[in-house]
């Protein structure tokens, strides 16, 4: 039971989209609900051991799951493909943004930010295609990112933050650090973004 | 509108918008144009609140305009030193190459913790154990007739067959069967049993093919069993009149097997 359902995440996984806990009982553990907290411990223990992974509970409410990476950051290449590479940069880039304006940013904000970047949410992206989709669409899907009513707005407006997958797949430091890094100046330059980062 | 721009902390649009309010108010002697200053005013202290917002956050000044020309710098662009006229966007000059999110790329995954997502190196194709549940499908078609391949019977007929025309394997394969079918006329022969070579794809394909050509001639019929699984015999000479009148019994069928399906 145990490798399936090891076996069941890992392709699960693919799509970056977090796993429901439902989704894991009916294809998986089936008859053997009862176990069904043993078998998952001992599914994220093999998932750590063998794959260095590490099997997350992204919502406790709704039971939903994500894989992480457990190793330390090699330096070197990264085996995946150029798409999904360049997806992250344009996620980093967001994530940085997102963190440098105060943990929270509007809709209109956010893509006022990414024309100067030559990104438009009307116009489809010569390597992104639909760029409000991906940003819309996919990265809240897979929980990088957050997408917020913003309250008494009339035509209603949007507020995006970080979701609970950037949460644990990066951090403020490690953000903060690539601003200062592209600005090729020392993070404690942004005083209060610094103390944020380091807390 | 203009929402953006009187946010902006050095824009004093909006102090110039309430000290215009100001002054038209003077003017003002309906019920109506008293409403219509109420409404701005809520819009104003609106704005003046998001405003208040932006210096109490705790960031320091955070440049976002210097930080996207940054991150352009970084991706590679070439900028001109003439005003060029850029035909579409109204953005500053530059030239910014095709691989420029490409080095962005380069660059973003040390900074996540991405779990390298999972693939099967040659594909699954075993039918059991189970397999997450997108497989599946897969599993069932290929399981079937896993179970017969798996024990291919003893293939004494299958002699080492040296160019022969077609005709006479064909014939060859006739009589094999034939044989068959006499010593033991009750059990039927598996189409795969019958056709596979384990020791050769390509004499597997032959094979099929031959018996193919029984099967056009009316020589040789395939049934399913009650495993669905295709069996095949020799048809006696006396049914051929049968088999004629019966002309929805002669379907086509095509058979496919590849290299992996056949290991």
């Amino acid at each position: 039971q145990v490798s399936e359902l090891v076996q069941f995440l890992l392709v699960k996984d693919q799509k970056k989209i977090p796993i429901r806990r439902a989704d894991m009982l009916k294809s998986v553990i089936r008859e053997y609900k009862d176990a069904y907290s043993e078998i998952v411990n001992k599914a994220g223990r093999t998932l750590q051991e063998v794959f260095g992974l590490r099997l997350v509970e992204i919502d406790t409410k709704r039971h939903t799951y994500i894989l992480i990476n457990n190793l330390p950051r090699a330096e070197g290449q990264y085996l995946c493909k150029d798409k999904e590479k360049e997806k992250m940069g344009l996620l980093l880039v967001i994530l940085s943004f997102i963190f440098m304006k105060g943990n929270s940013v509007k809709d209109s904000a956010l893509w006022e930010f990414l024309n100067l970047l030559r990104v438009y949410p009307g116009k489809p992206h010569g390597v992104f295609g639909d760029v409000r989709k991906l940003v819309t669409d996919e990265f809240v899907r897979q929980k990088y990112l957050e997408s917020t009513l913003i309250p008494l707005t009339d035509p209603p407006e949007f507020k995006y933050q970080w979701g609970p997958r950037a949460e644990k797949e990066t951090s403020k430091k490690d953000v903060l650090n690539f601003v200062a890094k592209i600005q090729g100046k020392n993070p404690t330059f942004w005083t209060s973004q610094y103390s944020e980062a380091e807390a | 509108e203009n929402r953006e721009s009187m946010l902006n902390s050095k824009s004093n649009k909006l102090t110039e918008a309430l000290e215009e309010a100001n002054k038209l108010f003077d003017g003002v002697c309906r019920a109506r144009e008293a409403a219509l200053d109420a409404q701005f005013l809520v819009i104003a202290s609106n704005i003046g609140k998001e405003k208040a917002n932006e210096l109490h956050s705790e960031m320091s000044a955070f440049d976002s305009t210097a930080f996207a020309e940054d991150l352009l710098t970084f991706m590679g662009i070439n900028r001109t030193e003439a005003e060029d006229i850029d035909d579409s966007e109204d953005v500053p000059g530059g030239f910014l190459p095709a691989d420029a999110w490409q080095k962005m790329g380069k660059e973003a995954p040390k900074y996540f913790r991405r779990a390298p997502t999972f693939h099967y190196m040659m594909g699954s194709f075993k039918s059991e154990p189970p397999v997450p549940k997108q497989r599946i499908e897969r599993q069932k078609k290929s399981s079937r007739g896993k179970a017969e391949r798996a024990m291919p019977a003893q293939l004494k007929k299958m002699e080492e067959s040296h160019q022969e025309a077609t005709e006479k394997e064909v014939e060859r394969i006739l009589r094999i069967l034939q044989t068959h079918f006499e010593n033991d006329p009750d059990t039927p022969i598996s189409f795969f049993d019958f056709v596979i070579d384990p020791n050769s794809f390509a004499h597997t394909v032959e094979n099929m093919f031959h018996v193919s050509f029984l099967i056009r001639d009316g020589l040789a019929k395939i049934k399913m069993d009650e495993d669905e699984l295709p069996i095949i015999e020799p048809t006696k000479p006396s049914g051929r009149g049968e088999e004629d009148s019966r002309a929805g019994a002669r379907n086509q069928v095509v058979i496919s097997l590849d290299q992996k399906e056949w290991k």
